[in-house]
């Protein structure tokens, strides 16, 4: 399995505590490896393997966690 | 699910709610018809309500209890005992406040999202004559990118061809266009002003000077200052410990509607949110104008700063040598039948401050001439200045070169013998020195001079003075600090004493360090911190890294370009911008007081709203109020960063 790193960005986190929230929804994802989310920059970094688990996919997850997220270049 | 998009989704189901809400109290008033107007406060609170359960269970099936899991609660136990208006207040105003932190906090994050997109998407490549559009990610180091006038450069590189003036202000903060030509270095996300340049590449995507800008500041505002950690360990428990008193309290009183509120107020919002805001619009507007902060905690350090130490050598100064003076000797007047051996004495003295280098009489031209051609083949950076000087595009390089480390150097260039160095060094070749010509050197040295003599052909030709200037801020800089209660200010530098003391008077200085060694740098602030000063180093970043390592805070001046500055410095300056010391100093001391700010404004109303709900003033839908409010306080307070 090869993983990438992909920086997603969202500007809709507004509480601390939602960072759990999508870190355990990316986490439980099949095919993401490592998930981390930084609430101060709105910063999400998740490290998958793009087989499994496109970079669509991760949107979606962490749409249904209730937040928009978009993938950015660095 | 009902509406995809979670944004508009909130959105519609807030005025919904908030219809539902007003319908209730206008029917209330006007009909006064206790049924109806419960049944649209349920109505209202399970439209709101839906979203805020949605989360709690969301959470719930990550084995995650969360602030929606409370209000669920609450909002249920409102609806089970009859209090539908609390329970609508309080599922409304709780998505509200969380639909306006969002918007808020996105505005917050918005002066790195203008970094971001400083960097265009694609670049023109041109290989052989061919133009090609491809995404900047993807140029090669190496490859030859095309950049029209108006349009922001794509990749770091080097100007190949063409000149134009750059708004460089993404990197270094500084609103004033640079002027480019070629061999000049150019970076990703500035702005082509007026020419057609071709910039051959050296960076791009990730590793460009913007990119590292921007992961240096989300890294700094990702960093926790130590205020929030202590406040992050205060909430950790708070939530917890609310929800224990909630209980507690239902089994001692049997008031439900009391554990009720105490739920809803158990969302510790305005305190866990109130260090990050400040910190980071402080970071952020820092970044703005080409201060980078390292964290947090830098910033808390070095709004305490109370003494400073500066190195002289590329801070205080320009860090490049030019030459200042030539001594030579008139010879015009000797033909003139006046004895020649007394009027080859006389000493003239140029300074190419006031004088420009085209009416250097001929002897200074020889002298120049017969300096540069020794110098041609030399690195030294005095070597560098004189052939700045001396502009002629033909010079020689020597026949035979031989340099003397700290001495001098001689050259030969067919018959004709070059000496350049010390006075000490041209004694020992057997060249007389006059005492006309020594006396000229020694007021040349004590203004803060390096003097090189020149001689030729075992003839004294004269002298070029040589120093590195400061820069045209440095007093303006020294005595904003002083203005600012910096109580102590001293200069380090391995340079001479006279050297020293020259620009040390001229910036203002007193305390001066002169002829140290990196690890004497390193004693000086020790011994400042003994005092009991906060002490920051201002360097260059490269040659003072362990003086900037044991300083509080530590400053890298003119760091774009230099990756390790900016990776090591705590706080980097991207200009060569003097000002933006107190600057940086300034902006960090009103971050941090509006850091306290935030957490006086989120422990009142911790205290306030738990004062009000066991005194039985405050009830449901108040305490929701109380706290969205207070939230709001926090981060519109932490906007006021944004302008200072």
């Amino acid at each position: 399995m090869t993983t990438t790193k992909t920086i997603l960005r969202s500007d809709e986190l507004s509480c601390p505590t939602c960072v759990d929230n999508i870190e355990s929804n990316l986490n439980n994802t099949e095919g993401v490896s490592a998930a981390k989310v930084h609430f101060n920059t709105g910063r999400i970094e998740v490290e998958h393997d793009p087989e499994t688990v496109s970079d669509e996919k991760l949107v979606k997850v962490i749409a249904q966690s209730g937040y928009e997220a978009r993938v950015s270049q660095f | 699910m009902l509406l995809r998009n979670a944004t508009t989704r909130k959105k519609e189901l807030l005025i919904v709610s908030g219809l539902l809400i007003t319908t209730g109290w206008v029917v209330d008033f006007f009909w006064t018809s206790a049924w109806s107007f419960n049944a649209l406060m349920l109505l209202a609170t399970l439209t709101a309500g839906f979203e805020i359960a949605r989360r709690a269970w969301q959470g719930l099936r990550n084995r995650h209890t969360n602030i929606e899991l409370l209000v669920t609660i609450a909002a249920t136990g409102g609806l089970a005992i009859g209090v539908y208006w609390e329970a609508a207040a309080v599922t409304f105003l709780f998505l509200l406040g969380g639909w306006l932190e969002a918007r808020t906090m996105s505005k917050t994050r918005d002066t790195l999202r203008e970094l971001i997109n400083m960097a265009p998407d694609t670049a023109i490549i041109v290989e052989d004559g061919d133009r090609t559009e491809i995404p900047a990610r993807q140029v090669k180091e190496g490859m030859q990118v095309l950049v029209k006038p108006g349009s922001k450069i794509p990749v770091d590189g080097i100007v190949e061809s063409g000149a134009t003036s750059i708004d460089e202000s993404a990197i270094t903060g500084e609103p004033i266009p640079a002027e480019k030509q070629t061999g000049s270095e150019v970076y990703a996300g500035t702005i082509n002003k007026n020419g057609r340049i071709y910039v051959r590449a050296t960076k791009s995507g990730a590793d460009t000077t913007l990119a590292k800008i921007i992961r240096r500041v989300e890294e700094a505002q990702e960093e926790k200052a130590p205020t929030q950690r202590f406040i992050e360990r205060f909430a950790s428990w708070y939530t917890p410990g609310i929800v224990g008193l909630s209980i507690a309290s239902y089994l001692f009183t049997w008031n439900l509607e009391l554990a009720l509120t105490l739920l809803v107020i158990g969302c510790p919002g305005a305190l866990v949110i109130s260090t990050p805001i400040s910190v980071i619009t402080g970071i952020g507007n820092a970044a703005k104008k080409g201060i980078l902060i390292k964290g947090g905690e830098y910033l808390e350090n070095a709004g305490k700063v109370t003494a400073i130490a500066l190195d002289k050598t590329g801070t205080l100064t320009a860090g490049k040598p030019s030459v200042t003076e030539i001594i030579h000797f008139s010879k015009a007047t000797a033909l003139a039948g006046v004895d020649p051996e007394e009027e080859f004495q006389k000493v003239h003295t140029v300074s190419l401050s006031d004088q420009n280098t085209k009416s250097l009489p001929s002897e200074g031209e020889e002298l120049l001439y017969w300096a540069a051609v020794a110098e041609s083949v030399s690195e030294h950076p005095l070597a560098e200045a004189i052939l700045t000087e001396e502009q002629s595009s033909r010079i020689p390089e020597p026949d035979q070169f031989e340099s003397h480390t700290g001495q001098g150097i001689e050259a030969v260039l067919g018959d004709d013998h070059i000496f350049v160095g010390k006075t000490e060094f041209l004694k020992q070749k057997g060249i007389s020195i006059s005492e006309g010509i020594n006396k000229e050197i020694q007021n040349l040295t004590k203004k803060g001079r390096t003097v090189v003599l020149v001689a030729h052909n075992n003839k004294l030709l004269g002298a070029i003075g040589i120093a590195d200037q400061m820069r045209p801020d440095a007093l303006k800089m020294i005595s904003r600090l002083r203005e600012n209660g910096i109580e102590r200010i001293a200069m380090l530098t391995g340079d001479a004493q006279p050297t020293a003391e020259a620009i040390a008077e001229k910036a203002g200085i007193t305390e001066v360090h002169a002829g140290i060694l990196p690890e004497d740098k390193n004693d000086i602030i020790l011994e400042m911190q003994q005092q009991g000063h906060q002490v920051a180093m201002i360097g260059d970043g490269i040659n003072d890294a362990p003086a900037l390592a044991s300083a509080d805070i530590g400053i890298a001046m003119g760091a774009a370009g230099t990756d390790v500055a900016i990776e090591t410095a705590d706080i980097a300056l991207m200009s060569d911008e003097l000002m933006n010391i107190p600057e940086a100093l300034r902006l960090s001391s009103k971050t941090m007081s509006n850091i306290r700010q935030n957490v006086v404004i989120a422990l009142v109303t911790v205290a306030a709203l738990l004062t009000g709900v066991f005194t039985g003033s405050i009830h449901m839908a108040g305490g929701m109020l109380v706290h969205e409010l207070s939230v709001m306080a926090v981060i519109l307070n932490g906007m006021r960063l944004r302008w200072i």
